[in-house]
């Protein structure tokens, strides 16, 4: 698949998942520096390009943070090349402070920062709509409208960047990153550029007389592209004479509007606006469109940015226009063809093709009898293990803090966080990568509790070093847990500082947790393998009982990777079987561990031998025995 | 590009069944075919495990990468229960294909939930869709040579309705780009199990 993205066919279709396609427009626009910090549902961009960087002569790294593969791009930009970073809507935050000053640096290389959003929140902690930050730095946004649109634009918008000099923003979504469809090729960008520095103080340092100098500049440069994106091909008006209703819809929802207009049978009957630079809105169009039709429906996912903007265009151009759109259109969540199909057949009194309430009734009626099957860790995940050590530790020295206490486990971003669910019920808070660590620090000066924040590796490296610092300076008694599982595993298994691979399969120094954590002064440091339970256990207790911050590594290679390389060396799984006779039906590998490979029926319990990795780990935790390796043949 | 007009299939199991796999399969053989393919899927945390769902559609007058509401050719369900809680993308003329192995998650194991009857699934489906066929992919996958290709026994299952518009020989050609080595043989020899049984299956039923 990947190295078909280097093909130089253009005009050949290929089917691709919206990232390789963004992926792919990089490298149509000449893309020479690329970097990004994994984070659903931006990840498979910057993993594309960096199976393919060598062969396509491009740098690509997985940085340690978003900020800091906003810098990286940016430099790249600086010295003349093309350059990007990508990364989720959260991800924008932490790069948050560079993205706003890059606004006054503008662009020399084309610079292209692309904010996956997630609507939905399907795997993330909000809901947060880029398009205001980038409207707070200055920055103009193009938003696809399906695969081939995220590829074509992805090409364009260095270009772009390089024409207006400044930095532009590609906003994917969910169902742009992670859809896929076919591409048509465009050719590959063939020039190589080599990177020169030039001093330029009052460009680069910025000082206070640098953001006065280069504020209005930046001014400029967004009112010229506010001119420009009129005729750009992302924005398309389709006027048609006479109809009352015209819809405006932006990036991927105007694929909901054009199928729910045919669905309707209105093709030919409502004006349409397709706006794919949704900032700055291309103004000439929507006035167009605006004094044409009596009522204008906006329709966009999540917040009413567009909606906002073509109200106030309405305003100042005194033009006398009913402006819908979040009236209609939920402020909630991902859109779909049903959402579009509601909201026109109401204003336009059509009925729809499909009795939705119906469907919405035998959904409901359902619902009741379906089982409840929430996202969870796989089989054999040593995240599990550990979670069991962990809290079996807290348990033997929570006595000591006195009555009615519990222990308190701050959590963070990872695979991990899915142990906020029953059995283990192991993350109280989670509120942003290495917050985990950050909230334990406050709350070891309010509550007298054990006081346990668990992250992951990657996680611990991208955030989780400053907090960490902070306990230690700060005296913050806290029991650090790293789940040093080897990988980014939710994201896709990607390498990172404790991995000793780059992004682009060089192997580089092993940075390891636990030395981390030593030269930060912290005093109290081990490493556990979760899956000894006993040990794990042991080691637990004794961090939780010494007096100042503590800080445990719990490595064990991520299960699914670790059944991917026993597969690929043609190793035997043997999966773990219940001895019937000698279970007393205890409950304790259900009500204390809850593999998934684990199942009780009535009041047998089994375990599944298609699923069960056979890591063992209910083996010892079992106070019968009565769990035994599945003997072969 | 192809005239064909539109066939939406949405594709439903546990995380870690392989539809996503299906997908990519399907969607390349659909090109290979010269039809215009759009699709989706939910990728991260929400995979681990839990309810998926992925859509795959055809024909020029597809857009969104959902399949809308009502509006399923057919839904090829890896897993019995999953197929009832997506119910709501059937008609009368939706291809049902229910893989019939259930896999209970620790909700139920746990005591927060319950697994349902399976032949009230069925029973369910079938006031629903006048096309309801059942199938048990891990006993054929294995047959085939491993329990892991259920997946592509699903897509034989799919290509053996006869609703697609897309050749055999460019599916079995997109499992061979898809996959490496000798899983090959194995998932292709599960999608030509697959085929069979649905042939057949649908063959009892006229």
């Amino acid at each position: 698949m990947v190295s078909e993205l280097l093909k130089d066919v253009p005009g050949e279709r290929l089917f691709l998942l919206g990232n390789e396609a963004i992926a792919r427009g990089a490298l149509e626009g000449g893309v020479q520096v690329a970097a990004a910090y994994p984070g659903t549902p931006s990840s498979e961009i910057l993993m594309t390009l960096a199976s393919i960087a060598k062969d396509a002569g491009i740098y690509v790294e997985w940085s340690t943070n978003e900020k800091v593969a906003l810098e990286v791009a940016l430099a790249a930009s600086i010295c003349g090349l093309r350059a990007m970073c990508s990364m989720k809507h959260v991800g924008l935050n932490v790069a948050h402070d560079p993205f706003v000053t890059a606004g006054y640096i503008g662009a020399k290389g084309g610079f292209v920062v692309v904010s996956a959003d997630d609507p939905w929140a399907w795997s993330s902690q909000n809901e947060q709509d880029n398009r205001w930050v980038a409207k707070q730095a200055y920055i103009p946004v193009l938003e696809p409208s399906d695969v081939q649109e995220a590829k074509d634009m992805m090409a364009a918008a260095f270009n772009l960047s390089e024409q207006f000099n400044h930095v532009f923003m590609l906003r994917s979504v969910t169902r742009i990153g992670h859809a896929r469809g076919d591409v048509t090729l465009g050719p590959l960008f063939k020039e190589k550029r080599k990177g020169v520095f030039k001093k330029d103080p009052s460009w680069l340092t910025y000082v206070p007389a640098t953001a006065r100098k280069n504020r209005p500049l930046m001014i400029q440069r967004l009112e010229k592209i506010k001119k420009a994106v009129n005729g750009w091909p992302f924005n398309k008006l389709d006027l048609v004479d006479g109809a009352k209703l015209g819809i405006i819809a932006s990036g991927l929802s105007y694929a909901y509007a054009i199928e729910a207009v045919k669905w309707l049978g209105l093709e030919g009957k409502v004006s349409m606006l397709k706006i794919g630079t949704t900032h700055p809105i291309p103004e000439e169009l929507t006035k167009k469109l605006l004094s044409s039709v009596e009522e204008v429906l906006v329709i966009e996912e999540l917040e009413p940015f567009v909606e906002l903007h073509v109200k106030a265009l309405a305003c100042e151009e005194d033009i006398k226009v009913k402006v819908h759109g979040k009236d209609l259109i939920p402020v909630i969540g991902e859109l779909s063809t049903r959402i579009a199909v509601e909201a026109i057949a109401k204003l336009t009194g059509t009925p729809t093709p499909v009795d939705f309430s119906m469907l919405d009734k035998v959904s409901s009626e359902v619902a009741p009898i379906l089982p409840f099957r929430p996202p969870i860790m796989c089989p054999g995940c040593p995240h599990r293990a550990s979670f069991y050590a962990i809290k079996v530790a807290a348990q033997r020295v929570i006595k000591s803090y006195g009555e009615g206490v519990e222990p308190i486990y701050p959590g963070d971003i990872g695979c991990y966080t899915l142990a906020f669910q029953p059995p283990l019920s192991t993350v109280d808070t989670t509120i942003c990568m290495g917050g985990s660590i950050g909230i334990a620090n406050g709350l070891a000066h309010v509550v007298n509790a054990p006081i346990i924040p668990c992250l992951g590796d990657s996680t611990f490296f991208h955030a989780g070093i400053p907090p960490l610092i902070n306990a230690v300076y700060n005296k913050a008694k806290i029991t650090v847990v790293v789940l040093d599982n080897l990988t980014t595993a939710m994201t896709g298994f990607q390498p990172h500082p404790g991995t000793g691979l780059t992004a682009m399969g060089d192997s580089t120094v092993r940075l390891k947790p636990e030395d981390v954590a030593r030269g930060c002064g912290v005093e109290f440091v081990e490493v556990a393998d979760p899956y000894d339970v006993k040990k794990a256990i042991d080691i637990m207790v004794k961090a939780l009982k010494f007096e100042g911050p503590s800080l445990v590594v719990m490595r064990r290679l991520c299960a699914l990777e670790a059944l991917r390389q026993k597969r690929k060396k043609g190793e035997k799984i043997v999966p773990y079987t219940i001895d019937q006779e000698k279970c007393k039906k205890c409950d304790v590998c259900v009500k204390m561990f809850a593999c998934p490979s684990i199942v009780k029926t009535g009041d047998t319990y089994t375990i599944d031998p298609i699923t069960c990795v056979g890591c063992g780990v209910c083996a010892q935790i079992c106070p019968y025995k009565a769990i035994i390796p599945l003997e072969e043949g | 590009m192809s005239e064909f007009k539109e066939l939406n299939i949405v594709l439903t199991g546990v995380g870690g069944q392989g539809t996503i796999a299906m997908s990519e399969v399907l969607g390349k053989a659909a090109v290979l075919d010269g039809f215009k393919v759009r699709g989706s899927e939910v990728l991260g945390m929400a995979q681990r495990g839990g309810a998926v769902i992925t859509y795959l559609r055809l024909g020029k007058e597809v857009y969104g990468p959902m399949v809308p509401e009502g509006k399923a050719d057919v839904m090829i369900a890896m897993e019995p229960s999953e197929a009832l809680r997506n119910l709501r993308f059937l008609s009368k003329d939706t291809i049902v294909v229910v893989g019939m192995r259930s896999i209970v998650p620790p909700s139920v194991s746990l005591g927060l939930s319950k697994y349902p009857d399976v032949e009230d699934v069925i029973k369910k489906l079938k006031e629903l869709s006048n096309n309801v066929i059942t199938i048990d992919p891990y006993k054929l996958a294995t047959e085939a040579g491993d329990a892991i290709a259920a997946n592509m026994v699903m897509l034989g299952a799919l290509a053996g309705t006869g609703k697609l518009p897309i050749k055999v020989e460019s599916l079995k050609q997109a499992i061979r780009e898809r996959f490496k080595g000798k899983v090959v043989e194995v998932n292709l020899k599960a999608f030509d199990l697959g085929y069979s049984y649905i042939k057949e299956a649908l063959k009892r039923k006229t």
